[in-house]
């Protein structure tokens, strides 16, 4: 045991135990260090300099910094958005730059039993700006950009149902009508040539969905999809109707919240409690009651709230039961009488639509049109099929075939599509067999709506 | 020592004083019988020899790597049981422990940081044991148990790691462990019964998580640590670390019923199997307080700091979360077994079943089929370059395909090369 020794043992234990202390208030710092207590200073800075008097003052000054939180069992969510943006409920903060803005129009769905994820997207759980707003790897939810924030309306309400969302109703229309069902199941109904869309809104950004929209091939390769000619404005109705295809369902109290009391609901309430026993719509229905057509001039609004909470209140001696329905419900079904002169009552009571009319429906509905064309007209190009690189047009399927072959050949399909040069690659597209999907009544009113097609006055030159 | 340091002076004035006398029964050693009695009568050292041969001090033989072994996986149980604070072994609640650790509790990430890295670290730094006793014939007469215990503790410590990799249940995890589980599915006869026993089913569910969590954190970390305490035990018992024989000794079997009893023979580190080395030449060793323990805690503390440097700078990686349909391409294995699962690229059952097998058997048997004494205690002896051949060989086409598996395998398991950008994956239709 000498000296030197042990000095050298004492140098040792100085340098190293100084760089583990090192190391260890380095890593304190860094872990005090957080991006949201600033903003949390910034604020009560913010509080002080509005205080009037010296209690306000106080308060303001007592602010503890802290990680706030919304918890959100039923949505199986945590967001601490509110730790960074602290003001968005204090309407005196409105015009203020980030993070310390206001959140206008919240009172339908407020914070604590919405949070703020459900719509926005983004991390709730993260603290730190790039995490929350989810831009980062490894988190498939980044921040919904706010033009497309009606998309959040869509995993919850019926798109047609909520006047605040009118590009999210634009783009379902285009959806059931430009035949994106025809290769593409949504909610279990639609063809099986494309995946289906129940969770495309997950998967897919904005930029990805518009660029595949208009050259699927380029984001897709090999992809069978045609391209679509959409307009600006349809084309971001679209994608939004796209990225609104959550596959979420709301559990819980947001299932009870989530019908918007429209007279498109209104209508299907109508149609669903058989209303039509006893009233009459447009010459349908039955007599025990009064003729509807032009009850909304007759009655107030108010009158027909309290009518459906207790007809006999409003109508002594009235012999229509009470049905119990909810609020949500009698309002609905009074939007939908009071709207009742301006609606297409067709698809309410389809017996009032002729087969081919019907037929025609029907073919919208499976997307028909997405390879046939609209109204059947053809020029969805597949190349090397040997109907002149196209998907035939079917307006003259009158002079070819039978109805039963028709029918038969949309029930049974058509996988091999005959090539017009037989060392290129088969079509992509066919004729995927319907008979799973379409049901046997619709079929034949989708035969007489072909059927009809044949252009009329046209001589055969027989 | 009147110029001695500050603290040191301190220190001695507690040790004077009524409550230290009461907690240390022998203060700062002043004398060599102070400095053996401090060895002995203090339970935390008493573990290790009042005395060591100065050839287990030297650095460049033992290079710490045993030690540095043990001290990763205390780092690992300190870590551990404060990440058990926070960690829910629900596959609803894992993953969101990991972001609440990383983005709201105090050095949250921090600990889960440290406990990743020295968990990789000491992966790493057992095989990195494994070797030097190789090179350096330790593993010869008296210690060839000792050497199948450390084989076991090795693969305990896969055990551990891998047990590990699952609980962040994110796709990392959830992908790894399926990739690894199939791996032990290859094996003939029971390895479809294996594979269904460590998952509690057919897929990565509820019932592995619960299963690898128990084994992760109560089942495995016990024996290890048993089994940490035999070898500790070994190396004392067969006569401390391996060294080269001396001139001149006598290298005998002392026959049972004739082993001393003496009490200072006990005392002085005496071992079974060879001949005391007491007595011998006793200027060649040294009493372990302060040359053993002080080099222990420096070394200590050197390994605290690497590993908090490395959990300060560098995140634990944490993926989206487990998706069942999603399978990453490619899916792979934790980083120790990418090796194994390159072979089990060329076949399932060779690569799986046959050679991991037949590496593990030889490794359990090395210290009974190579029996000449020559070249123990030296590293790269002369008289052993046909086992270190054999072994570097083995060594060598380990690491190969590990870092095949590792960077030059890209999607559907092709052959990539790490410095070009891989072609951008899109989902087909």
């Amino acid at each position: 045991m000498n000296n030197g020794s042990m000095l050298r043992f004492y140098g040792w234990f100085t340098f190293l135990g100084l760089l583990v202390g090192g190391l260890v208030v380095l890593g304190y710092y860094k872990d005090e260090y957080r991006e949201w207590k600033d903003y949390q200073r910034k604020f009560v800075q913010e509080e002080i300099q509005r205080a009037a008097t010296p209690q306000q003052k106080a308060i303001a000054e007592s602010t503890p910094v802290e990680v706030r939180q919304i918890l959100l069992p039923e949505l199986n969510r945590v967001d601490r958005c509110t730790t960074c943006h602290l003001a968005v409920e204090d309407p005196s903060y409105g015009g203020y730059e980030q993070p310390l803005a206001y959140h206008p129009q919240h009172e339908q769905h407020p914070f604590e039993k919405f949070g703020c994820t459900i719509c926005h997207r983004g991390q709730g759980r993260a603290t730190t700006t790039a995490d929350a707003h989810g831009a980062v790897a490894h988190w498939d939810q980044p921040m919904l950009p706010l033009q497309y924030i009606q998309a959040s309306c869509g995993q919850c309400h019926e798109a047609a149902d909520n006047p605040a969302a009118p590009e999210l109703a634009q783009g379902q229309q285009l959806f059931e009508t430009s035949g994106c069902r025809g290769c593409h199941k949504l909610g279990g109904a639609g063809g099986n040539l494309g995946p289906e869309l129940d969770k495309v809104g997950t998967r897919r950004s904005p930029e990805w969905l518009k660029k595949h929209f208009l050259a699927p091939a380029a984001v897709t390769a090999g992809s069978a999809m045609p391209p679509q000619k959409f307009s600006e404005t349809n084309l971001e109705a679209i994608v939004l109707f796209m990225l609104s295809q959550t596959g979420q369902t709301a559990p819980g109290y947001y299932a009870s919240m989530k019908v918007i009391p429209s007279a498109d609901e209104g209508q299907r309430l109508f149609q669903q409690k058989g209303c039509i026993g006893c009233h009459t719509v447009a010459g349908q229905g039955g007599k025990v009651g009064p003729v509807l057509d032009d009850v909304g001039l007759r009655r107030s609004p108010e009158w027909m709230l309290q009518h459906f909470r207790d007809p006999q209140s409003v109508t002594p001696g009235s012999v229509m039961p009470k049905f119990g329905f909810t609020e949500t419900e009698a309002r609905a079904l009074t939007e939908f009488l009071l709207h009742l002169r301006e609606r297409n009552l067709a698809s309410t009571f389809p017996s009032l639509m002729s087969p081919v009319e019907r037929g025609r429906e029907i073919y919208r509905k499976y997307g028909c049109a997405g390879c046939h064309g609209a109204e059947a007209k053809g020029s969805v190009p597949n190349p090397n099929a040997k109907t002149a690189e196209q998907v035939p047009g079917l307006i003259r399927v009158a002079e070819g075939y039978t109805k039963a072959e028709l029918k038969s050949r949309i029930v049974k399909g058509q996988r091999e599509i005959p090539a017009l040069d037989p060392k290129r690659p088969p079509p992509p597209l066919y004729m995927p067999a319907w008979g799973a999907v379409i049901k046997d009544a619709e079929v034949d009113d989708l035969v007489a709506y072909l059927i009809s097609l044949k252009p009329k006055g046209e001589d055969l030159g027989f | 020592m009147m110029n001695a340091p500050f603290l040191t002076r301190l220190w001695q004035k507690f040790t004077r004083s009524r409550v230290g006398r009461s907690i240390f029964r022998v203060g700062l050693p002043q004398s060599n019988l102070e400095r053996s009695q401090a060895m002995t009568s203090s339970f935390l050292l008493h573990i290790q020899p009042a005395k060591v041969h100065k050839h287990s001090l030297k650095a460049g033989y033992s290079l710490g790597l045993g030690l540095i072994s043990l001290y990763l996986f205390i780092i690992l149980i300190g870590t551990g049981v404060l990440l058990m604070f926070y960690y829910v072994p629900s596959t609803a609640s894992a993953y969101n422990t990991m972001k609440d650790l990383q983005f709201v509790v105090s050095a949250g990430l921090l600990v889960r940081n440290m406990h990743r890295w020295a968990a990789h670290l000491m992966v790493l730094f057992v095989l990195l044991h494994l070797c030097r006793v190789f090179y350096t014939g330790a593993y010869k007469r008296p210690r060839e148990f000792n050497w199948v215990i450390g084989v076991g503790l090795f693969l305990l410590t896969l055990g551990l790691s891998f047990t590990g990799y699952l609980l962040p249940w994110d796709q990392l995890a959830f992908w790894a462990i399926t990739v690894g589980t199939n791996i032990a599915g290859y094996a003939p006869v029971i390895g479809a019964k294996v594979k269904y026993v460590l998952l509690g089913g057919n897929i990565v569910g509820q019932e592995a998580l619960t299963r690898f969590y128990a084994l992760h954190v109560i089942v495995l970390p016990t024996l290890a640590l048993l089994m940490v305490g035999v070898h500790l035990w070994r190396v004392r018992k067969d006569g401390g670390l391996s060294r080269p024989d001396e001139a001149g000794e006598v290298v005998e079997q002392i026959p049972p019923g004739q082993l001393p009893v003496n009490k200072s023979y006990g005392l002085m580190e005496l071992a079974r199997g060879t001949s005391p080395q007491v007595g011998k030449n006793p200027e060649d060793e040294v009493f372990s307080w302060p040359h053993l323990v002080f080099r222990e805690i420096l070394l200590f503390l050197l390994v605290t700091a690497v590993v908090l440097f490395l959990a300060i700078f560098w995140n634990a990686p944490l993926e989206e979360f487990a998706n069942p349909i999603h399978p990453p391409n490619p899916a792979k294995a934790p980083w120790y077994f990418l090796g194994l699962q390159e072979l089990v690229s060329y076949s399932a059952f060779w690569g799986g079943v046959v050679i991991p097998g037949l590496l593990v058997t030889a490794l359990l048997l090395l210290p009974y089929l190579d029996r000449k004494r020559a070249g123990v205690g030296r590293w790269f002896a002369r008289e052993r370059v046909v086992a270190n051949s054999i072994f570097t060989l083995c060594l060598l086409a380990a690491i190969v395909f590990t870092v095949i598996g590792t960077l030059f395998r890209g999607p559907n398991w092709d052959w990539v090369e790490p410095w070009r950008q891989p072609p951008a994956i899109t989902e087909g239709h």
